[in-house]
């Protein structure tokens, strides 16, 4: 059984292991290649492998092949998209309230991130043009930052940069002051709006002192917001990366070492310090290159350990685009989506992906159902992953997907000309688990063939709730 | 999660010197925003510049009250309900009076509260025991914005789907036509055989959770749930009383909700947002919003019911008194957040008064405005909850339940004129 086996650690273990296996080193147990593989491709691209890429990577022999699965997965333009709905929700991306952006501006700001995480932008960078950005909302789309408030006070605004850029949910200096020249005005285009910085505002203190003990200087006639964002993205602001490398982390194993990941300081602190430490310095080193933290850490035995609730990789229930996407391509069908905004509606063709929706405005029942961000606030909590009994009510039968799975042309294909239940048996599970069955699920379900009388297309129809509904499915393990 | 305790404590212990009187609240929610010229607030006297094509307004059997001419079985009833004519929170956008009117909150803070369906299923949760969730909305809630706010997803509301005016009411995950009976036993059986074969399964940490959440849904889909959304056992008059249509059977399944116990049932229905061809929609939805409305009063009423289940009946705002007949509204209605109505019923609402007066056009409160969060903590109160209560938010600590509550410009004081205090 290639399934269940046990891989111990390789014997150049990655130097994140250092820090959490130690002694026990011989006891991290890795994961399968089909939960490696699955696993990797849901964390990254929010997708299920296809069959045919989970037949060739199950059957090659390459001694590197998790390592090359990763780079391309990094490479990927579903891996960027993906990262696009992430940053997405904690930056608030939203038509409608509370963020208030307006669909042409979602739009725009979601192409920029596009841009800038397709070109791995280091993090520094990325967010000093973010908090630097002035300009009108859809010809620089990063000044949408500074449109997504209900409230646009610099309080506000502060309060938010510091959540998200030092995961201080507290805050309790005056670095506001630096965002106090933040001004707005409408132009003659329908939603057009322009955010800039009026240089006679006077400071109202000199000089600020931050957390670190360091202090921020306000020069009358200039952008305070540089002086700010030099602090911050200094590299002796090691919480700055700190935060990133955490969330990056969290990202990707399911669950920070400062958690949650955006609740930082003396009364949180990190569960593993020497870990959060060697991450840090690595990213700052790297130039805040977030490719290459993620590759570091994916290639670990930490990552790369199975699932367990204590363990490093904690199974978490899959994400509501996730669910909804994959619904929708193992039946060949897709939830359809509108915008009420702006007027008359916007209709997204079929086969738009919950993942590329960009605006939280824009939602279906099944999506609420399964807890996506709601983009309210910036906390990564506000996207729910805990299990509630009424989402598997829909699983187990709701006539809507139903309906998806008995009319599913990727089953009708898969059954077509196909006599054998096994052969069935063997595509589906592929498909969904991104394995090959047991032969007892095999006997499992040629038993309920006979027993039931099904043809073989009501098999397929079977075989697929049944894995949908199964843990195996509705985690990433 | 630390916060809870405590708060429920401080909760419990405030509550001791308050009486519950209701036990359900329906919210009939006309989305899209009513016209209150139309329907709750008429103006016969005014010109055709505000009445249009609907001059006439109807005496009601209590005198003194006249509503709209389309609304015939409700004024044979006025003894049953009051109106509020003069709401007021000032918002023309659907989404900001949405917020406003769903969530009583108008501070404008950059805090999302929760709409009142979740904070009454929030709040209900310690001591609510029924099978289905505490806050349902036939067919489903307005989504526009996130309305669990920030208590979070597990309070939102549980949509039913389904066409409720069909034969069969199709209620998602309970009541699934597609397939053949006996079909989800076996597929049962089967998964049960699956997981016990598979090694993941089997060792799996929440497997004991995943299974009793199973054993919930399957009572849910076979079980007394699924008696409460069979609209079919109902006889064919009551099913006709209410109208055999998506309102007058959601409307239905709203009483049947309430029967089963649960706390706060949204039925919500959309077109309301009539800026052309007003008077044609009007003529053609007011008489199905009559015939519901009055029905379920009545049904509410006759089954010992409306004591204690509030109804409440109105939209995020009203429309504009003035007719647009230029083009392209060529006799339409605009949104109106100044003034407008809403209808209240049961649970300790007094019956058969008007509160609050607008002027000759119906464009200005003259008299006793009533804010959002004025007649949501009266809601609160009656439902045995302290509008001045808490809820726990995780970055602020403990926020009031009612934001606006006592602020000026944002509230004008609890509806104490219609409510017997216990």
């Amino acid at each position: 059984m290639i399934l269940f086996c046990i891989l111990l650690l390789p014997a150049k273990a990655n130097e994140i292991d250092r820090f959490i296996f130690r002694d026990k080193q011989q006891n991290n147990q890795l994961c399968s290649d089909e939960v490696f593989l699955r696993r990797t491709c849901l964390t990254l691209t929010g997708r299920l492998p296809q069959a045919e890429k989970s037949r060739l990577f199950l059957s090659s022999d390459n001694t590197t092949k998790r390592a090359d699965l990763i780079d391309e997965l990094l490479d990927s333009d579903e891996c960027t998209q993906y990262l696009v709905m992430r940053w997405g929700d904690i930056l608030r991306i939203k038509s409608e309230f509370p963020s208030n952006l307006w669909p042409n501006a979602v739009q725009a700001y979601n192409r920029w991130l596009y841009e800038k995480i397709k070109d791995n932008t280091p993090y520094n960078k990325f967010v000093s043009e973010l908090l630097l950005s002035k300009g009108s909302n859809f010809r620089s789309p990063a000044v949408n930052f500074y449109r997504a408030f209900l409230k646009r006070s610099p309080e506000n605004i502060y309060e938010n940069i510091s959540l998200l850029f030092l995961g201080d949910r507290i805050c309790n200096d005056n670095g506001h002051f630096c965002f106090s020249q933040i001004r707005y005005k409408n132009t003659k285009e329908w939603k057009e709006e322009i955010v800039y910085v009026d240089l006679e505002v006077m400071p109202i203190a000199p000089k600020i002192e931050m957390f670190n003990q360091q202090e921020i200087v306000l020069n009358p006639g200039e952008d305070w917001r540089s002086a700010y964002v030099a602090w911050l993205t200094g590299k002796q602001n090691k919480r700055f990366a700190g935060v990133m490398a955490n969330r990056l982390w969290f990202w990707l194993t399911g669950q920070g070492i400062v958690s949650e990941p955006d609740d930082w300081g003396k009364h949180n602190p990190p569960s593993n310090p020497e870990l959060m430490n060697y991450l840090t310095d690595r990213f700052i080193e790297s130039g805040y290159d977030m490719k290459a933290l993620m590759r570091l850490i994916l290639n670990s035995g930490a990552y790369q350990s199975a699932a367990s609730p204590q363990g490093v990789y904690v199974p978490q229930r899959l994400p509501a685009e996730v669910i909804v996407d994959v619904l929708a391509d193992l039946t060949g069908t897709s939830d359809s989506y509108w915008s009420r905004v702006p007027e008359p509606f916007t209709f997204y063709p079929e086969g738009t992906r919950s993942v590329d929706l960009g605006d939280a405005t824009v939602s279906s029942p099944a999506l609420e159902l399964f807890g996506r961000a709601s983009r309210d606030v910036s906390l990564e909590s506000q996207r729910s992953n805990k299990l509630m009994p009424r989402q598997m009510l829909y699983l187990m039968n709701s006539s809507e997907l139903e309906r998806r799975i008995q009319k599913s042309n990727i089953l009708n294909e898969i059954c077509s000309g196909q006599t054998n239940t096994e052969n069935v048996c063997r595509a589906i599970t592929l498909m969904t688990l991104s394995r090959y069955p047991s032969a007892e699920e095999i006997n499992l379900f040629k038993a309920h063939t006979e027993k039931n009388g099904l043809s073989l297309r009501d098999l397929a129809s079977d075989i697929l709730w049944t894995h949908i509904n199964s843990a195996e499915f509705l985690f990433n393990h | 999660m630390k916060r809870i305790l405590p708060f429920f404590l401080l909760v419990s212990l405030s509550l001791g010197s308050m009486a519950q009187q209701a036990k359900s609240v329906i919210l009939v929610y006309l989305d899209g925003g009513p016209s209150q010229t139309d329907t709750f607030d008429p103006k016969p006297e005014a010109t055709r510049e505000i009445y249009g094509t609907l001059k006439e307004a109807v005496q009601t059997n209590v005198p003194d009250i006249i509503i709209g001419s389309k609304l015939p079985l409700l004024a044979q009833m006025a003894d049953k309900y009051s109106l509020i004519r003069s709401m007021t929170h000032s918002n023309n956008g659907h989404e900001t009076g949405h917020y406003a009117m769903i969530t009583g909150d108008l501070s404008r803070s950059s805090i999302v509260y929760p709409s009142y369906g979740s904070v009454i299923a929030f709040m209900k949760s310690p001591t609510y025991k029924g099978i289905l969730p505490a806050y349902v909305s036939v067919t489903s809630a307005n989504s526009r914005f996130n309305e669990g706010g920030f208590l979070g997803n597990k309070y939102k509301s549980f949509d039913t789907g389904g066409e409720p005016e069909k034969m069969v009411f199709e209620v998602e995950g309970i009541i699934n036509r597609e397939i053949k009976p006996g079909t989800l036993e076996k597929r049962m059986q089967l998964l049960d055989g699956f997981e016990k074969t598979n090694p993941f399964c089997k060792s799996f940490t929440y497997s004991s959770a995943i299974d009793s959440f199973r054993r919930i849904n399957t009572e849910f889909i076979s079980g007394a749930s699924r008696k409460v959304f069979d609209l079919t056992d109902e006889s064919k008059e009551v099913r006709e009383r209410y109208g055999m249509n998506r309102l007058g059977q959601s409307c239905l399944a709203a009483r049947k909700l309430v029967e089963a116990g649960v706390p706060f049932i949204n039925v919500r229905t959309t077109g309301w947002d009539t800026h052309k061809k007003h008077f044609q929609r009007m003529n053609e939805m007011l008489p199905e919003l009559d015939q519901a409305l009055s029905a379920l009063l009545a049904d509410l009423d006759e089954k010992g019911l409306l004591d204690s289940t509030i109804v409440l009946c109105g939209g995020e705002f009203g429309r504009t008194p003035k007719v647009l007949w230029e083009a392209p509204w060529n006799g339409g209605r605009a949104h109106f957040g100044q003034a407008f109505s809403y209808l209240v019923a049961g649970g300790g609402f007094i019956p058969g008064k008007v509160l609050g007066k607008t002027d000759k056009t119906g464009e200005n409160i003259t008299e006793r405005k009533v804010y959002p969060c004025d007649l949501i903590g009266t809601v609160y109160l009656l439902m045995g909850i302290d509008p001045k209560g808490t809820l726990p938010h995780i970055l602020e600590g403990n926020l009031p339940i009612l934001p606006s509550l006592g602020k000026e410009e944002q509230s004008n004081g609890l509806l104490y004129e219609l409510i017997n205090l216990k």
